[in-house]
């Protein structure tokens, strides 16, 4: 659900790398403590699976795409911190190397998905481990595809608001939210499903090589 | 100019690019950045636009469909929202190709650290996946049916995570060596270690040394 480059208008991107800088140096007050030579591997092992993930992608109508992100196994592995540190950097490499994405919609990518989507991963588990394991990681992988999902239809729909001639020809992004919500949200609803059985998948393998306590 | 140059100097033409809404502009600055990226500017502009083709033919599809159909065409803002894109993309792919991340990086060790890392992981994934993709094929002399290559791909991500989890171990061994994960927060300020005088020290002076004569 890459944002790409040049869709963001200034009052856009600029406040949310404010905000985006606040949050990475919360996340990485304390990285040096949380790092050690075990969870080091893991980290950069998912960390490479969330990008290679993130680079199928297909095109949608309403101006992002849509792919597997793979952040709910990051945020529900590591945590919040290291997995939006970790997602911010698979999304500026992704967007160095291959274009996907971009560096004026970084910090709103990076917001999106990896701190909205990995705080939206780790308290659904909470919530809902104590029914049932499985289940709880599922809906924590749909939900943490499906409010990026609904943050980035915000971000891109109120472009032609924010940002626009005087008679009324958008700068930056055309369409409105009338469009983006159904054309990002409805796909992602589906693609949340796809990543919900991908991570329980990579739950199950890193339970069987003792990865997790759960 | 050092590779953290370039990187402010990358950024301050994105922002200054977002803040441009004329289309002849940014043809003036896209035609200077090729101008300026010497013999590579050809192979830079293919990715670029390659890597830009979807979205944008998406959205301008989208937005030609939408617009015409509420009487608000505008090629204008067509041409704008592409160069723009274009060119964004151009210069990230120039700065790439003419600067090495990791040097640019290092003005900040946690980064340079987290970039080395990652991009390590990434290059190895890449090499891993490619060696598998021909092994199957060359192992399959007819196209595999759908349940092979089922598989095959479970067997390939249950193995990748494995090689990467042990690189990785491995790499974070070297660097718990080397003092990457001591902590010293905490404790006193320690004195300088007296570091012990070499026996000998080869001769560093700016002239040449003399050419050895037999005695």
């Amino acid at each position: 659900m890459h944002i790409p480059d040049g869709f963001l208008s200034p009052q856009t991107y600029l406040p949310a790398y404010a905000a985006a800088g606040i949050a990475w140096a919360w996340a990485a007050r304390g990285l040096q403590r949380t790092l050690d030579e075990e969870t080091v591997p893991r980290l950069a092992a998912m960390t490479a699976l969330a990008y290679g993930l993130g680079l199928v992608m297909v095109p949608i109508p309403g101006g992002t795409s849509g792919h597997a992100l793979g952040v709910a196994m990051l945020a529900l592995l590591f945590g919040v911190r290291l997995s939006f540190l970790a997602y911010s950097l698979v999304l500026l490499l992704q967007s160095l190397l291959f274009g996907a994405g971009g560096i004026t919609a970084l910090a709103v990518n990076a917001l999106a998905m990896g701190l909205a989507g990995s705080v939206a991963a780790v308290l659904a588990f909470r919530g809902l481990r104590r029914l049932n394991e499985t289940a709880a990681v599922a809906i924590a992988a749909w939900a943490s595809v499906v409010l990026p999902g609904l943050l980035v239809a915000l971000a891109l729909g109120v472009q032609p608001l924010i940002a626009h001639k005087e008679d009324g020809t958008p700068l930056f992004f055309p369409f409105g939210l009338s469009i983006t919500l159904p054309a990002v949200l409805i796909p992602h609803v589906f693609i949340g499903a796809g990543e919900a059985v991908l991570t329980v998948l990579v739950w199950r393998f890193a339970q069987a090589r003792k990865w997790c306590a759960g | 100019m050092k590779a953290t140059h370039w990187l402010f100097a990358y950024l301050a033409a994105v922002v200054a690019v977002t803040l441009l809404h004329e289309p002849w502009l940014l043809a003036g600055f896209l035609a200077a950045a090729l101008a300026a990226s010497g013999a590579a500017r050809w192979r830079i502009l293919r990715r670029a636009v390659l890597a830009v083709l979807t979205f944008n033919l998406t959205v301008s599809l989208g937005y030609a469909a939408v617009s015409l159909w509420q009487g608000r065409f505008s090629a204008a803002y067509l041409l704008l929202v592409n160069l723009r894109v274009l060119l964004l993309v151009y210069l990230g792919f120039w700065f790439v190709a003419r600067v090495n991340l990791l040097e640019a990086c290092r003005f900040s060790p946690s980064l340079s650290f987290v970039v080395t890392l990652a991009a390590g992981q990434i290059e190895a994934f890449s090499r891993a996946l490619r060696d598998f993709r021909l092994a199957f094929v060359s192992r399959n002399a007819a196209a595999p049916a759908l349940a092979a290559r089922a598989r095959h791909a479970a067997a390939q991500a249950g193995h990748l995570l494995d090689k990467s989890v042990c690189m990785a171990a491995e790499t974070a061994l070297a660097m718990r060596s080397r003092g990457c994960f001591d902590d010293y927060t905490g404790l006193p300020p320690q004195h300088a270690v007296p570091q012990p005088v070499p026996l000998w020290r080869p001769h560093r002076s700016g002239a040449a040394p003399a050419a050895y004569k037999k005695p």
